[in-house]
């Protein structure tokens, strides 16, 4: 198995020697791992994260970062503290500087990086996020989820490995959410190990490889998110709720449906799940297939993807990614879906309807995967078209020739 | 807010792109101009032809600034009404006694008194509104920066200024919360709500402290505390303007000390 970056062995603390925060919590964090801690509040979830990078210490037991135990000397705790970043649950509370370049570059500054450098660590993390341009405003007068991404654009700037976030959806609007939710995405794509608080179920179920259940200081499931959410007793006492897919398949089951080797975690999963049951795979409409037309953003330009929206006449857009979104905000168009974009184009296909997918870099080869293995579990031909006129399907940019191409 | 709404149009302004240095030359000199000048005329000049730059060059909008000159115009007004009434001195002009111990005269003494310290007033508060209207306030820290104003200082200014929001956020907060519980509807219950308030505001700007601590901490902080890149650099197509501006000001308070007593202050 391969070693874990971060291992959490019998830990147990306590506030202020009052109230047990933490009893006996052991977990391990696979590398390019994306998991999320689920519990009430109080359960212990944030301070088992402070823990992750040496904010807080355990009373018993330890914490061990590549299989060495963490040390809790100056220098060893500002290692740690750069390859564990910590995004915290309220970005006012983390944004320390009066202007958001000021703010990226506080990280990277205190870690001796100057000039020329620095300036392009800021940059590097502020296109990250997809907020260019907004160097010198000050954080006041930004929105909450403009706020969120200029604190995970101060931690990205130090180019953590692992990237812990407290509560990152707690103070926005479902949009904002999603659009967090997908910035992490990204982020996991580019080979980040990401650990979040949450008791969003949805969220979690959706989102999350593991899911860690915790209940007043202890951890009481871990697993995939169908395991752990489907044990009602354990959701019950995490004072959670099942989440809707769940639920739905269970009743499903009941109603005679024949179960399915993985535990649904979409809709198209469901509806896959009853097509098979109903005519023994999943069906398509009398008209076939849609396809789904992939364009790299980072190389078309605004003339580019209007013409392709005229000439394959393409009703639905999706937009992934926040390059995607800000090209997509300047050109005045409005893409339908932003989170969880394959799944739903995949969904039209099946009912007949193309769509084009707009996103950047390596994400265009993770569209063509998710759509091979979908074809591939169901014996479909859904056509993946790579819709740039350029190429014929290879990508080999490189994010930095992306940027110098946009500049000019 | 007043608060946002300054640094607000000072960040849109249509002169941010000019250097905030050129723009600190302009205010702080016509303040400087109008402070030593002693001819009532002048002050009002600069006061004039500042606002007319702050409209309609940086511009901003005029119902903004008219709102922004009224708060110092009320107290000024109550001052000048006293420096009018009972300085002195001189011819009196006009007198009226509501009882037999008072008696309220204008003499000729008070009366330029009071219109050179309008108008220094005018002149003081237009440049001072010019600055804040025009340049946002990390621009003034990254000047002093460049003046060499030791670091801790300026960092400070920058944490402070950065928590002055959080701060001004919680307490409308928690104001409206007493509002809406009618904590304000008599005085004295306005007196207790209001040391609540001050109270609780205390304890959580401790907290805050503690918290900045910990998010600073947490980011590897070292004794560094990051600055803008370089600002704008000073171009001769604005600063040529300002100068010539100000030496035209300086220019015509030369002229008018020589032919006028300096102000009676």
């Amino acid at each position: 198995m391969m070693e874990p970056v971060l291992q959490a062995d019998q830990v147990s603390f306590r506030y202020g020697g009052g109230e047990t925060a933490l009893r006996d919590v052991s977990f391990c964090v696979p590398r390019k791992a994306k998991i999320a801690l689920v519990g009430a509040n109080g359960a212990g979830k944030s301070t088992l994260l402070l823990m992750l990078n040496g904010m807080l210490r355990p009373e018993t037991g330890e914490i061990r970062y590549h299989g060495k135990p963490l040390e809790y000397s100056r220098s060893s705790l500002r290692e740690i503290r750069r390859r564990v970043g910590f995004v915290f649950q309220d970005a006012d509370r983390q944004i320390i500087a009066p202007t958001v370049w000021q703010d990226v570059a506080f990280g990277p500054v205190n870690l001796g990086y100057r000039d020329e450098k620095l300036s392009s660590l800021v940059t590097t993390a502020l296109h990250q996020v997809g907020l260019e341009g907004f160097e010198r405003r000050p954080p006041h007068l930004l929105s909450g989820g403009e706020k969120k991404r200029v604190a995970i654009a101060g931690i990205l700037a130090m180019d953590p490995e692992v990237l812990i976030l407290d509560e990152p959806t707690s103070t926005l609007d479902p949009a904002g959410s999603e659009d967090i939710m997908d910035l992490l995405e990204e982020l996991h794509h580019q080979g980040r190990t990401i650990i979040i608080s949450t008791h969003d179920v949805e969220l979690a179920h959706s989102w999350a490889d593991t899911v860690i259940l915790m209940e007043k200081g202890r951890i009481i499931a871990s697993g995939s998110p169908g395991d752990a959410f489907s044990d009602r007793e354990l959701v019950r006492r995490a004072r959670l709720r099942t989440p809707v897919i769940v639920e739905l398949y269970t009743e499903l089951i009941r109603r005679g449906i024949r179960e399915c080797p993985q535990m649904p975690r979409s809709v198209l999963d469901i509806i896959r799940i009853i097509e098979c049951d109903r005519h023994g795979g999943m069906q398509i409409t009398t008209h076939g297939c849609g396809t789904i037309t992939v364009l790299d953003i980072a190389r078309a330009d605004q003339d580019e993807v209007l013409q392709l929206i005229e000439e394959q006449q393409v009703r639905t857009i999706g937009a992934m990614g926040s390059r995607a979104k800000i090209c997509l905000r300047q050109w005045g168009i409005i893409p339908d879906y932003t989170y969880a974009v394959i799944d739903k184009c995949i969904l039209h296909a099946m009912n007949g309807r193309s769509s084009l997918i707009l996103t950047s870099g390596g994400m265009v080869l993770r569209v063509a995967e998710r759509v091979r293995e979908f074809n591939r579990e169901n014996d479909r031909s859904i056509r993946v078209i790579t819709g740039n006129r350029s190429d014929t399907g290879g990508i080999s940019h490189s994010p930095r020739e992306e940027e110098t191409g946009e500049a000019g | 807010m007043i608060e946002h709404l300054l640094d607000e149009h000072a960040q849109k302004s249509a002169i941010s792109h000019i250097s905030p240095r050129t723009k600190l030359l302009l205010g702080l000199g016509t303040l400087v101009i109008t402070l030593i000048a002693g001819s009532i005329l002048l002050p009002l000049i600069a006061a004039v032809s500042l606002s007319l730059v702050i409209l309609c060059i940086a511009r901003i909008p005029p119902g903004v600034y008219l709102r922004l000159l009224l708060i110092p115009a009320a107290f000024t007004l109550m001052s000048l009404l006293v420096i009018l009434l009972l300085g002195g001195g001189g011819e009196t002009l006009w007198e009226f006694s509501p009882s037999s111990a008072l008696t309220l005269t204008i003499t000729r003494e008070s009366l330029s008194q009071a219109a050179l310290i309008f108008s220094r007033v005018a002149g003081g508060v237009t440049s001072l509104l010019f600055i804040s209207l025009t340049t946002p306030f990390t621009d003034i820290i990254r000047v002093l920066n460049q003046c060499r104003v030791p670091r801790e200082i300026t960092d400070l200014m920058a944490i402070l200024y950065r928590n002055i929001f959080i701060l001004l956020d919680q307490a409308t907060q928690i104001h409206a919360a007493q509002v809406m519980r009618l904590g304000y509807s008599h005085p004295r219950e306005a007196t207790e709500s209001f040391g609540m308030l001050c109270g609780s505001l205390f304890i959580s700007s401790w907290n805050a402290g503690d918290d900045l601590l910990r998010a600073m901490d947490c980011r590897c902080y070292d004794g560094e505390f990051a600055q803008l890149t370089p600002s704008e650099p000073v171009r001769a197509r604005s600063l040529l303007p300002v100068i010539l501006y100000l030496s035209l000001l300086a220019g015509l308070a030369l002229i008018s000390a020589t032919d006028m007593i300096p102000g009676a202050i």
